[in-house]
C-alpha cells in the first residue's frame, strides 16, 4: 500500500465522492469548506461550507453539488436550491447522472440539469432517512424510513413496490444488477428485497445497528458490517442470502463506520472508529485480509471508479489517497 | 456513574403558546459560555446566534415488537450522530418538541440505541406550563397530563396573568399528576438558564432534594391533634370561611400516645360518606366524618365529647384557614400531640405518583422479575420510574431509571453517609399505589 497523498479539512469527513472519471474528489467535513482534490492538476480547491454543517456533496452534470444543515442545496454556478428548512444530509445522482436527488424531511426533490423538480416525491409518509436509485433504471428511486421501504417510478402516483416491516430502515443500497435493496435496519438486522420474489428477506442476529452495507460490483455478495463484525452474504443463489451461510470476518478493532467494494479490484476496504483499515480479498470462502493502522479514526471511504486507489477520510479531518494495486 | 463523559441532553415541551420560543430565545442571547445544539422540530422566530438551530421532521420508529412503548424517534438519531462527530463539541442539547407531542419517544429514543446511550445522556424533561390556560388543557387534553407526567422541571409560566390563589389551586393539580418534578414560576419565561440546563432530572438523588416530602403518603385530611377534655361538652368556633364546607372526625382517645392509632382511625373514617352538620348544628365524638357546612362570620358549633379524657380531632383543612378554636367551660384546648398531615392532591388526573420508601435489601432476582413484569404488563401508562436500591450482596447503591417499558439500571456508585435504603417511584396512568408496595415488598431479601 503506498499513500499518494494527504489532505486536511477542518473537520471529521463525513464524505467522500468522485467524479465519474475518477478524476476529482470532493471531501466534505462536518464541517467547514468542502475541499476538491484534483488529481489531473494536483491540485486543491474549496467551496464554502454550509452554515450548520455540511450534508453530502455529489457530481451532478460535471459541478459539485453541496448540501447541508441549513437546508440548502448549493451548485457551483452560484445558485441554490431551498426545498425547505429541515436539514439535507442525503445527496445522489441516479444512474445515468441526469437526476440528482435531495432527500429533505418529507420530500425527496428530484431536479433535472436545469433544476426543474417536477418528478419530486412530495409529503411521503415518513421522512426519508435514505434513498437509492435504480442503477439499472434511471427513474426509479427506493426510499426509506419509518415503516420500511418504498420503490417509486418517477412520475407515478403510487410506488411500484414497497415493503413495511414495523420498524424502520436508516439506509439503502440497491445493487448494481437491480435485483436486491438491502436496507440497514433502526434495529440490528437488515432487510434484502428481492424484486424478482417481490419478498423482504429480514435478517437479523447483528450485536448492533448495521452501519454499512456495499456490493461486489457484480452484485454477487453483498457486505454488512455492524459492530466489530463484518458479514458478506452471497446473493447467487435462487433466493440469494435466504438459507446461505455468509462468511463472517473480524478485524475490525472498533465499531465499523465505512465499507466499500473497488469496481477495479474486487477488494473489500472496510475502516473502523479506531483508525484500522482493513483491505479483504474474497476468493470463494477463502479470505485474504491486510491490516493497516491509520493515525485517526476512518469516517468513510470511497473507491477511484476504475482504479485501485482508495480515499479514506478520517476523524481527524484528514484524507489521504490510498493505491492498493 | 450514569452520565459521566456524555453529553447533557435537555427535553423541552409544553402546549403551544405556553411560552417555549420565549425560553429558547432566551438561552440562545444569554451570556451563559456554553455551546448549545437546539433541535427544533418546528422553526419559530428564533435568532440564531453561535448556537445551532436545526430542525427535524417529527419522524417515529417502532422496535421491531411493533410496540408503541418502544417507539423512537430516527431523526433524531441521525441528527445527534452527526453532531457527534464534529470536532467542535457541544457543551449541551436542547431538544424541542412540538407542542401536542408526545414526549416519549424522545426520551426513549436514548434509552433504546446502544449508540445514543453511548455518547448521551438525558439530563432531564422541562414543560412549560401556560398557567393561565392550562386548566383548560387539563380538562380537556391528554396530552397536557402527559406531559406533565413527564417533567424533571415544570416551569409554570406567565404568572402575572394569574392571581395568588388560582397558581396555589394549579400547582395541587399539577401535584396531583406529577409529584416529583420541580415547579417554577415565571412571567416571560424568565427562569435562571441553570434551572433548564442543570436539572439532574434522572439522577435520583437530585430529584429527591427537590422535593423530600413526595415519598410521604397521602392522606385525606391536612392536620389532625388530640386534646385533652375536662368537660363532656364544649364548642367549636369559627369566624372565617375559606370554603363553605370542611370535613372532621372527633372521637374518643385514651392520651397522646393514642395519636398513630388514631390517624389509622381517621383515614378509614374519612372514606366513609359524611354526615352533614350545619350552622350552629352538634358534632359528636363518635368517629363519623361529619361535613361542617361553615358560613362565612363569627360561628359555632356544639360538641359532645362524651365520658373520657380525651379526643382526637382531625380536619380536611388546616384548623388556622378557619380559625378553628375548640372551648370548653375551663377555656381554650390546646392540643397536646398535633400533626400536618401531606393531603392527598385533587386527582382529577388517571395519571398520578406514587413512591415507596423502605429499608433492608433487595434480592435482585427477584426484584428483576417483578420490574420486568411492570413494564411488561403496565408499562405503557407508566411514564417514568426512579429508583436506588439496596441490593443484598452489593455493597453499593444500584441506581434505576425507565420511561414506559424501557429501563435501564447501573452503580450508583458507594451509600457514603446516605442511609441505606430502597428507594423507587413511579409516575403514570392507572397506578395502583398498594399493589405496587406490595409487589415491592415481595423483592426483599
Amino acid at each position: 500500500m503506498k499513500q499518494l497523498t494527504s489532505h486536511a479539512t477542518a473537520d471529521y469527513v463525513l464524505h467522500l465522492a468522485w467524479d465519474t472519471e475518477g478524476t476529482r474528489l470532493a471531501v466534505t467535513p462536518a464541517t467547514g469548506d468542502v475541499h476538491v482534490l484534483s488529481l489531473l492538476e494536483n491540485s486543491t480547491s474549496t467551496r464554502a461550507g454550509q452554515a450548520l454543517g455540511n450534508g453530502e456533496s455529489a457530481w451532478f452534470q460535471g459541478d459539485l453539488v453541496t448540501s447541508g444543515f441549513d437546508g440548502v442545496v448549493r451548485f457551483t454556478d452560484g445558485s441554490d436550491f431551498r426545498g425547505g428548512k429541515e436539514f439535507i444530509e442525503r445527496l445522489k445522482v441516479n444512474s445515468d447522472g441526469t437526476l440528482l436527488g435531495v432527500a429533505q424531511g418529507r420530500f425527496l426533490h428530484v431536479m433535472d440539469a436545469k433544476h426543474n423538480a417536477e418528478f419530486s416525491l412530495r409529503s411521503l409518509p415518513a421522512s426519508v432517512s435514505d434513498f437509492a436509485w435504480n442503477p439499472t433504471n434511471p427513474k426509479e428511486v427506493a426510499v426509506v424510513g419509518a415503516g420500511g421501504a418504498r420503490m417509486w417510478r418517477l412520475g407515478e402516483n403510487q410506488p411500484y413496490a414497497q415493503f413495511d416491516w414495523g420498524g424502520a430502515s436508516m439506509q439503502a443500497v440497491w445493487s448494481p444488477d437491480g435485483r436486491w435493496l438491502v436496507t440497514g435496519d433502526q434495529t440490528p438486522s437488515v432487510h434484502i428485497y428481492d424484486f424478482t420474489r417481490s419478498y423482504p428477506l429480514h435478517i437479523q442476529g447483528y450485536d448492533a445497528r448495521v452501519s454499512t452495507i456495499a456490493f461486489t460490483s457484480d452484485s454477487t455478495r453483498v457486505a454488512t458490517s455492524a459492530g466489530e463484525v463484518i458479514t458478506v452474504w452471497p446473493t447467487t443463489g435462487e433466493k440469494g442470502p435466504e438459507g446461505a451461510t455468509p462468511l463472517q470476518m473480524d478485524g475490525p478493532q472498533g465499531g465499523t463506520t465505512a465499507a466499500a467494494f473497488s469496481r477495479a479490484s474486487g477488494q473489500l476496504a472496510v475502516g473502523d472508529d479506531a483508525g484500522v483499515l482493513l483491505i479483504y480479498t474474497l476468493e470463494g470462502q477463502r479470505v485474504l485480509r491486510k491490516m493497516h493502522r491509520r493515525e485517526s479514526g476512518i469516517g468513510c471511504l470511497a473507491w477511484h471508479p476504475s482504479q485501485a486507489i482508495l480515499a479514506v477520510g478520517h476523524a481527524d479531518g484528514s484524507c489521504a489517497l490510498l493505491d492498493l494495486d | 456513574m450514569l452520565g459521566m463523559n456524555t453529553t447533557p441532553v435537555t427535553i423541552l415541551t409544553g402546549f403551544l403558546g405556553a411560552g417555549k420560543t420565549t425560553l429558547l430565545n432566551r438561552i440562545l442571547t444569554e451570556n451563559h459560555g456554553l455551546r448549545i445544539a437546539v433541535i427544533e422540530n418546528e422553526f419559530g422566530e428564533v435568532g440564531v446566534d453561535h448556537e445551532l438551530v436545526i430542525n427535524a421532521e417529527e419522524e417515529l420508529f417502532e422496535m421491531n415488537n411493533g410496540c408503541i412503548c418502544c417507539t423512537v424517534r430516527g431523526d433524531l438519531i441521525r441528527i445527534l450522530g452527526n453532531l457527534m462527530k464534529r470536532k467542535d463539541q457541544f457543551d449541551h442539547i436542547l431538544i424541542e418538541t412540538t407542542g401536542l407531542a408526545d414526549p416519549g419517544p424522545v426520551v426513549q429514543t436514548f434509552f433504546a440505541d446502544a449508540e445514543m446511550k453511548e455518547r448521551l445522556h438525558v439530563n432531564g424533561v422541562v414543560t412549560l406550563v401556560d398557567a393561565k390556560h392550562i386548566l383548560a388543557h387539563l380538562d380537556d387534553s391528554d396530552e397536557a397530563h402527559e406531559q406533565i407526567a413527564f417533567a424533571d422541571v415544570l416551569i409554570l409560566n406567565k404568572c402575572d396573568l394569574v392571581g395568588e390563589d388560582d397558581l396555589t389551586h394549579l400547582e395541587g393539580r399539577i401535584r396531583g399528576i406529577n409529584a416529583l418534578a420541580k415547579i417554577i414560576r415565571s412571567t416571560n419565561a424568565d427562569v435562571p438558564i441553570p434551572a433548564i440546563l442543570e436539572i439532574g432530572g434522572f439522577n435520583l438523588d437530585r430529584a429527591m432534594e427537590i422535593d423530600p416530602q413526595f415519598l410521604e403518603p397521602e392522606y385525606p385530611f391536612e392536620w389532625g391533634g388530640i386534646f385533652p377534655v375536662d368537660r363532656k361538652e364544649g364548642t367549636l368556633h369559627t369566624t372565617i370561611a375559606p370554603d363553605p364546607t370542611m370535613g372532621i372526625a372527633m372521637f374518643a382517645v385514651s392520651g397522646a400516645d393514642a395519636f398513630a392509632a388514631a390517624t389509622e382511625k381517621a383515614v378509614r373514617a374519612f372514606s366513609d360518606d359524611p354526615k352533614h352538620v350545619g350552622p350552629s348544628g352538634t358534632l359528636v365524638a363518635d368517629g363519623a366524618l361529619a361535613e361542617l357546612e361553615i358560613k362565612s362570620g363569627p360561628q359555632t358549633y356544639a360538641l359532645k365529647f362524651g365520658d373520657t379524657s380525651h379526643v382526637a380531632v382531625f380536619t380536611e383543612h388546616h384548623p388556622d384557614e378557619f380559625a378553628l378554636r375548640f372551648v370548653t367551660e375551663g377555656g381554650t384546648l390546646t392540643a397536646l400531640v398535633e400533626k400536618n398531615f401531606k393531603p392527598d392532591h385533587e386527582h382529577d388526573s388517571l395519571i398520578t405518583s406514587v413512591g415507596i420508601v423502605h429499608e433492608g435489601e433487595c434480592d435482585g432476582r427477584r426484584l428483576n422479575e417483578w420490574l420486568s413484569g411492570i413494564v411488561r404488563e403496565q408499562g405503557a401508562d407508566i411514564f417514568r420510574m426512579k429508583g436506588v436500591f439496596a441490593l443484598k450482596g452489593q455493597p453499593d447503591r444500584i441506581i434505576f431509571q425507565g420511561v414506559h417499558m424501557l429501563i435501564d439500571a447501573a452503580n450508583g456508585g458507594p451509600w457514603l453517609n446516605r442511609k441505606r435504603q430502597n428507594t423507587l417511584v413511579f409516575i403514570g396512568r392507572y397506578l395502583d399505589r398498594d399493589s405496587l408496595r406490595e409487589g415491592f415488598l415481595s423483592c426483599l431479601a
